[in-house]
């Protein structure tokens, strides 16, 4: 079962084909990873994804429904972590779980999300007085307070220190674990060779390769999945 | 339902938590009151006033902010329908304007021994009115000018003299006869007269309708310009 198809999808921006003819698919449970330069077309394609913009041309299917035509339905079945948004300053950690909370039908249990994204100690800290990474954390936690069936976050780690981006780690595969297909946006290697199933090497608004991180390591003749990377995408070493 | 309840509580706190918001839409007008040595006649422009301030005053500035710090971006990425989004926003606003009112109508009739409001319904009405009109004009400006600090700043540019030139801070008696036709064509002038009919016992409905003329006109074009990016 693919819980995501997207076939020959073309977004434009002006004259700059930021999309231009992407094909791949999610089987459900699985944890995918995009990986590509900035400008790549990842953010327009995870923006597709979720609804927030309407494709120029192919087809887009996440959980069999089309994002931009039934984008509320399928919010309640999704969970979202853009890259650098924000809450109002002055809303506190605890407030913003409930409220994201309570905007989904079937909704975990925001208290349990706070604990498990070990948000407790900061309940009644204000967005505007938080760390970088603690910020991070907190949208991670508030993409998975709607109990999603499919996660996509993109940039992950960004801006957390080694021992949260491990942690994250853990958290990640614990939503394998689940059976929460997973679409993670990453410029860190590590990351996605620890965590995903599959990768799909984004360049110029096309998809330059798919497959497990072993064998794109092995159908490039490299040693690591950063230098595989390099040799999809024409880089001399 | 719940989900409109819970973004319109979480505003609210929000805007409670804001000590600009605090002061202009609470304390100010009690100081005025103050000045005023308790003169109920001035309160209706007074009410006026404190739903301008939030409205025009802080509405466009905290509507691009959010937009600029893509919380609205977040936010459209939930189940939560646009149009709830942004009205949950606007009952936020109006909630808080009535919180001010009340209090700078009981401090006016207990503490002064003003009279009280003749015709009740009517100055609740017209308040409501008001308040809503003066949001739906914010949602404008939030529409036209992109960034935080223009729409914060053109909000304000827009308030100030409105507050002035409609009789909502000074009564339009003690205006120069020119200064008094420019207020004859600002929409905060029928809100003014209504606030001021209605606490005097002579509401009339034409001011009134006036207003949801206005307001129907602001947030139709204001959904049309409106960007959530």
């Amino acid at each position: 079962m693919e819980a995501i198809e997207v076939t020959d999808l073309r977004k434009a921006y002006g004259d700059t084909h930021a999309v231009d003819g992407v094909t791949f698919a999610v089987r459900a449970g699985e944890t995918f990873g995009i990986v590509g330069h900035n400008g790549a077309g990842k953010t327009t394609t995870v923006e597709c994804l979720i609804g927030l913009r309407r494709a120029d041309a192919g087809t887009v299917r996440v959980l069999g429904e089309d994002p931009a035509r039934r984008r509320r339905a399928l919010a309640q079945r999704l969970g979202v972590q853009l890259q650098d948004s924000s809450l109002p300053e002055r809303m506190k950690v605890a407030e913003a779980l409930r409220m994201f909370g309570s905007l989904y039908r079937d909704a975990a249990d925001w208290r349990r999300v706070m604990d498990r994204w070990s948000l407790r100690p900061l309940a009644r800290k204000a967005f505007g007085d938080l760390s970088g990474g603690q910020k991070q954390r907190l949208m991670l936690a508030l993409a998975m307070v709607g109990d999603p069936e499919v996660v996509v976050l993109d940039e992950l780690t960004t801006g957390l220190d080694p021992v949260a981006r491990r942690e994250t780690w853990r958290l990640i595969g614990d939503l394998r674990t689940a059976g929460t297909t997973v679409v993670l946006v990453s410029h860190y290697f590590d990351e996605i060779e620890a965590l995903c199933d599959r990768v799909a090497v984004f360049a110029r608004g096309r998809v330059e390769a798919v497959g497990t991180p072993a064998e794109l390591i092995a159908r490039t003749g490299t040693a690591s999945l950063e230098e595989a990377y390099l040799a999809l995408e024409g880089v001399d070493r | 339902m719940k989900a409109f309840t819970a973004l319109t509580a979480a505003e609210l706190r929000l805007l409670a938590r804001d000590p600009a918001s605090l002061f202009f839409m609470v304390a100010f007008p009690l100081m005025l009151l103050v000045l005023k040595r308790g003169d109920g006649g001035a309160v209706p422009g007074y009410l006026a006033m404190i739903a301008a301030i939030g409205g025009m005053g802080a509405l466009p500035g905290l509507l691009a902010s959010y937009r600029e710090r893509k919380v609205l971006k977040r936010l459209a990425t939930t189940p939560i329908s646009p149009v709830l989004l942004l009205g949950a926003q606007l009952v936020a606003q109006v909630a808080a304007a009535l919180a001010g009112a009340v209090l700078l109508v009981a401090v006016t009739i207990t503490v002064f021994g003003a009279q009280a409001p003749a015709d009740v319904l009517m100055l609740a009405a017209a308040f409501l009115l008001c308040s809503v009109m003066v949001c739906a004009l914010g949602f404008v400006i939030a529409a036209v000018v992109r960034n935080t600090r223009g729409a914060s700043l053109i909000g304000m540019l827009v308030m100030f003299p409105m507050i002035f030139l409609s009789g909502a801070a000074v009564p339009r008696k003690a205006l120069p006869g020119s200064l008094r036709q420019i207020g004859d064509f600002l929409p905060l002038t029928p809100a003014v007269e209504a606030l001021g009919d209605a606490w005097s016992g002579t509401a009339a409905i034409f001011p009134l309708l006036i207003l949801a003329g206005i307001i129907v006109a602001a947030t139709a074009a204001g959904a049309a310009l409106f960007r959530w990016e």
